[in-house]
């Protein structure tokens, strides 16, 4: 069950204005498409594993005393290729010797870390489980394609979870997963693995970039989403008038809007923090997270479905009441706007 | 006026709060101030609530309302028979 959460934004801010000078867009163009306003990027030489660090001690601080005796990174923007993240996150934070693998579903990675969690510690394997969303999409970001460039943000967040009772607040009981690998194409980066290796000459040189397909990846997030939704929503035998926040994958506000309406849930009960970081991966929802925590907006006693649609594709859900947390402060790596 | 146009301005007008004064059948949906995302949201809001599936490449914004109620009408009589 969840017992502790952080979040981690690197120090620049970039405002629409800023990109605009980058890329060929606007403000208003940014904005209405997307409802981003600004947007954080960490620095060169700030690797994933810096705001996943930052994160994780937050939500390691938040649980109360304890460590934990695994920690997973879900990212798409791992710090090397090989080895993965987590051993040096779980390294840095103290937890060494703890087991510690990256979990890969682009921005649907965070609800999938989760789900590997509380099967870790369904199985017995650990107690108390780290697990962090983190990701520097600007390292991977097409600076001339603006349809990318003006949507992502970097940033990290993190959730502790121990174990429990199912009946508890805080139980990760109904989760809802889902993957289709003939929509590898619409969000990908397509050299550098294995397929297209970039020791050999890349056939064209923005396939070392994200890329998005955007109005299918558009249809793709809502229709996966409200399926996923209402999959988990019958499993927790909750109707749609039963959910009090509704935290989406922060995608897109105009994702955020429609999946509402179709779903027929109350648009002041979604939580949004998209205008202040941009769409962050696998960080957005644990991001959002401790944002709407710290405002009060999630509170104990709330019941809480979380989903979220990402590259593979993959997509999940999952049901929770809202637990009694610790105060939380804010983010522990600069200075961040919405806290 | 055919029920599929009726029902097409029925979700301009209250699911995307397009002003009724400017729906017209000859009015295109570009008429309608709309961006690149709009058709998409759109044939996402007509498969939900009028149970029709219309592919992306089906529609565009140069489209007028009409034309697009006719696709709509069609897809429905598809279906229903």
């Amino acid at each position: 069950m969840l017992a502790g959460l952080g979040s981690a934004l690197p120090d620049r801010v970039v405002t629409n204005e800023e990109l605009t000078a980058l890329t060929d867009s606007s403000d208003e163009w940014i904005r209405t498409r997307t409802g981003i306003r600004q947007r954080h990027f960490a620095v060169e030489g700030t690797a994933t594993s810096d705001l996943a660090v930052a994160a994780g001690q937050c939500a390691l601080k938040s649980s109360g005393q304890g460590g934990a005796d695994a920690v997973l990174v879900a990212t798409t923007t791992p710090d090397r290729p090989c080895p993965a993240t987590a051993p040096l996150v779980a390294s840095r934070l103290g937890l060494s010797g703890a087991a510690a693998f990256d979990v890969g579903a682009v921005c649907t990675g965070f609800i999938y870390a989760l789900a590997a969690a509380a099967g870790l510690i369904a199985a017995r394997t650990a107690d108390r489980v780290l697990v962090i969303g983190a990701d520097t999409f600007s390292s991977i970001l097409n600076p001339r394609d603006r349809t990318t460039f003006a949507v992502f943000g970097d940033g990290a967040g993190a959730a502790l979870l121990r174990a429990g009772e199912p009946d508890e607040p805080g139980a990760l009981n109904t989760f809802d997963l889902g993957s289709d690998g003939e929509g590898r194409d619409l969000i990908t980066v397509r050299a550098g693995g294995s397929q297209q290796r970039l020791a050999a000459t890349v056939s064209d040189p923005d396939d070392q970039y994200f890329t998005m397909a955007g109005r299918e990846v558009f249809r793709h997030a809502v229709q996966r989403m409200e399926r996923s939704v209402r999959a988990a929503l019958e499993t927790a035998g909750w109707q749609h008038t039963d959910v009090d926040r509704l935290v989406c994958h922060q995608a897109n506000q105009r994702i955020l809007d429609r999946l509402a309406d179709l779903l027929g849930i109350d648009p002041r009960r979604v939580v949004s923090n998209i205008a202040l970081v941009g769409n962050t991966a696998a960080a957005s929802i644990p991001l959002a997270l401790h944002q709407a925590h710290g405002d009060g907006s999630l509170r104990a006693g709330h019941r809480v479905l979380l989903t979220a649609f990402g590259g593979g594709l993959t997509w999940g859900s999952v049901t929770l009441t809202w637990p009694r947390l610790a105060a939380l402060d804010g983010s522990t790596s600069g200075p961040s706007p919405e806290n | 006026m055919t029920n599929s146009y009726d029902a097409l301005v029925d979700l301009l007008v209250h699911r995307f709060d397009v002003d009724p004064a400017k729906i017209t059948p000859e009015a295109t949906f570009e008429d309608l101030d709309i961006d690149s995302l709009f058709m998409v949201e759109l044939l996402l809001v007509v498969q939900a609530e009028l149970g029709v599936e219309i592919p992306d490449e089906a529609a565009t914004p140069r489209d007028t309302i009409a034309k697009a109620a006719e696709l709509i009408g069609a897809q429905l009589a598809a279906s229903a028979s």
